[in-house]
């Protein structure tokens, strides 16, 4: 790792630090690195509502730059019963947190991405999409991700999400947020019903060719019908 | 009132063996949920079902309860089971003074991230990767290279090997020392044959 790359430290829900992590910040800050300070606000947690974690992911984003000394923050409010991302109620507390703090400070934002679906199926591309929306449209300056299938079965991540969160955010940026909010209202519809049956997905292995790591032609297929599902919702593709 | 000095990680670590004692369960079961619910209260805050807000005094509204809810709830240290508290104007001093930017990565991989603003019409840094998901050892270079190979990705957030030399990487053991060795190295090595040698992880 090179000073340039950025180092984590993780404050723990909520409001919550150890002494292990403090002296890593002081050895991060000897070195010069790029600090990037982490915490996820549970909403349904300890915090409770919807609001009320909003409120503790403001004060734990200002924690970052005060205990920390980060040069920015990783965000990424959970939903505590489907450790989802992508949650109608997560996407508001990571949209709201970050247009107060985008307002009123200059802190550099960023957000990560759990989505209850696996790789290779609509699900997960629409999931990721309303977030990639939603970041954007409230100034978020860095999108980290995606853990797709919640970030826990090996082998469940590949690079076209990624993509998928790039194309999106580039297409969300600069677009009226009244029109924001309805096409984020038309896609969470499309999916929030299916958090409990949400389809499992492909490994990395089933979806793309490992030797010259190219996805499959069912991958690049799905990928397209959620493109176009987005249309549907009114994303313009720049 | 004036701050001593600024807050840095020295300070912070005094502090905790000073501050207010409180057990982890009142600070989870009961700080923590009643100062929320206080301040909600008190700036009457309600989202109205918008994703993003449309009403920026609310906006402002919802910073200055964030604010008010560092400065009187303060953060609890498990190790010492103490609270370390900050003054307003120590809380003011690190928003005022932020770095403004900073560059990720090297020669012409490099990205520099940038103050965005709410609609803003350019697009956010891409950080492609697992973010934390565990990723077998014989596909970990592969998986991650998948990320350097998109050119919409800007930089690498990486995955968990689930074994090294075919071991589990538990916690404190040199497996866990070598396994955190290893992906930064396989990744590393995974942007430069995608020919993004600079890429940031």
């Amino acid at each position: 790792m090179a000073p340039y790359d950025s180092h984590e430290v993780s404050q723990l829900n909520e409001l919550k630090i150890d002494l292990d992590a403090i002296s890593v910040i002081a050895h991060y800050h000897a070195n010069s690195d790029i600090i990037m300070d982490e915490q996820m606000p549970i909403y349904g947690g300890y915090a409770g509502g919807l609001e009320e974690t909003a409120i503790i992911d403001v004060a734990t984003s200002i924690n970052a730059y005060v205990m920390s000394g980060a040069s920015w923050h990783l965000d990424g409010p959970v939903h505590i019963r489907w450790g989802s991302t992508n949650t109608r109620e997560t996407l508001a507390i990571a949209g709201w947190a970050c247009a107060a703090i985008t307002e009123n400070t200059d802190f550099l934002m960023g957000n990560q991405y759990y989505p209850c679906a696996g790789p290779c199926t609509e699900m997960c591309f629409l999931e990721l999409a309303a977030q990639a929306i939603t970041d954007s449209a409230s100034g978020r300056e860095i999108l980290s991700g995606v853990a797709s299938a919640k970030g826990v079965v090996t082998d469940k991540t590949t690079g076209m999400e990624a993509r998928m969160m790039g194309e999106v955010a580039r297409s969300a940026a600069g677009v009226d947020i009244a029109e924001i909010n309805k096409i984020l209202d038309k896609l969470v519809s499309s999916y929030e019903k299916n958090y409990g049956s949400a389809p499992a997905g492909k490994t990395f292995q089933e979806c793309y060719d490992v030797k010259t790591v190219t996805p499959t032609d069912e991958h690049i297929k799905v990928y397209e019908q959620a493109r176009k599902k987005l249309e549907g919702f009114g994303l313009v593709f720049k | 009132m004036a701050y001593k000095k600024s807050i840095d990680e020295y300070e912070f670590y005094n502090r905790s063996k000073t501050g207010e004692k409180c057990s982890q369960d009142d600070w989870d079961l009961m700080h923590i949920p009643m100062k929320a619910m206080e301040i909600k209260q008190r700036y009457g805050l309600d989202f109205k079902g918008e994703f993003i807000p449309t009403n920026a005094d609310m906006a402002d509204k919802l910073f200055k309860a964030g604010f008010d809810m560092l400065l009187e709830a303060g953060v609890f240290v498990t190790d010492t089971q103490r609270i370390v508290k900050y003054t307003a104007d120590e809380i003011w001093d690190s928003v005022r003074n932020p770095m403004p930017e900073f560059q990720l990565g090297t020669g012409r991989d490099a990205v520099t991230v940038k103050k965005r603003t709410v609609g803003d019409k350019k697009g956010p840094i891409i950080q492609g990767g697992p973010t934390g998901s565990p990723i077998s050892e014989d596909v970990f270079y592969q998986v991650h290279m998948s990320y350097a190979l998109e050119k919409e990705v800007d930089t690498i957030v990486n995955g968990v090997m689930t074994s090294v030399r075919g071991r589990p990487p538990s916690p404190k053991t040199p497996y866990e020392i070598l396994a955190a060795k290893m992906e930064s190295k396989i990744i590393k090595q995974a942007t430069a044959v995608a020919g993004r040698p600079g890429m940031a992880v």
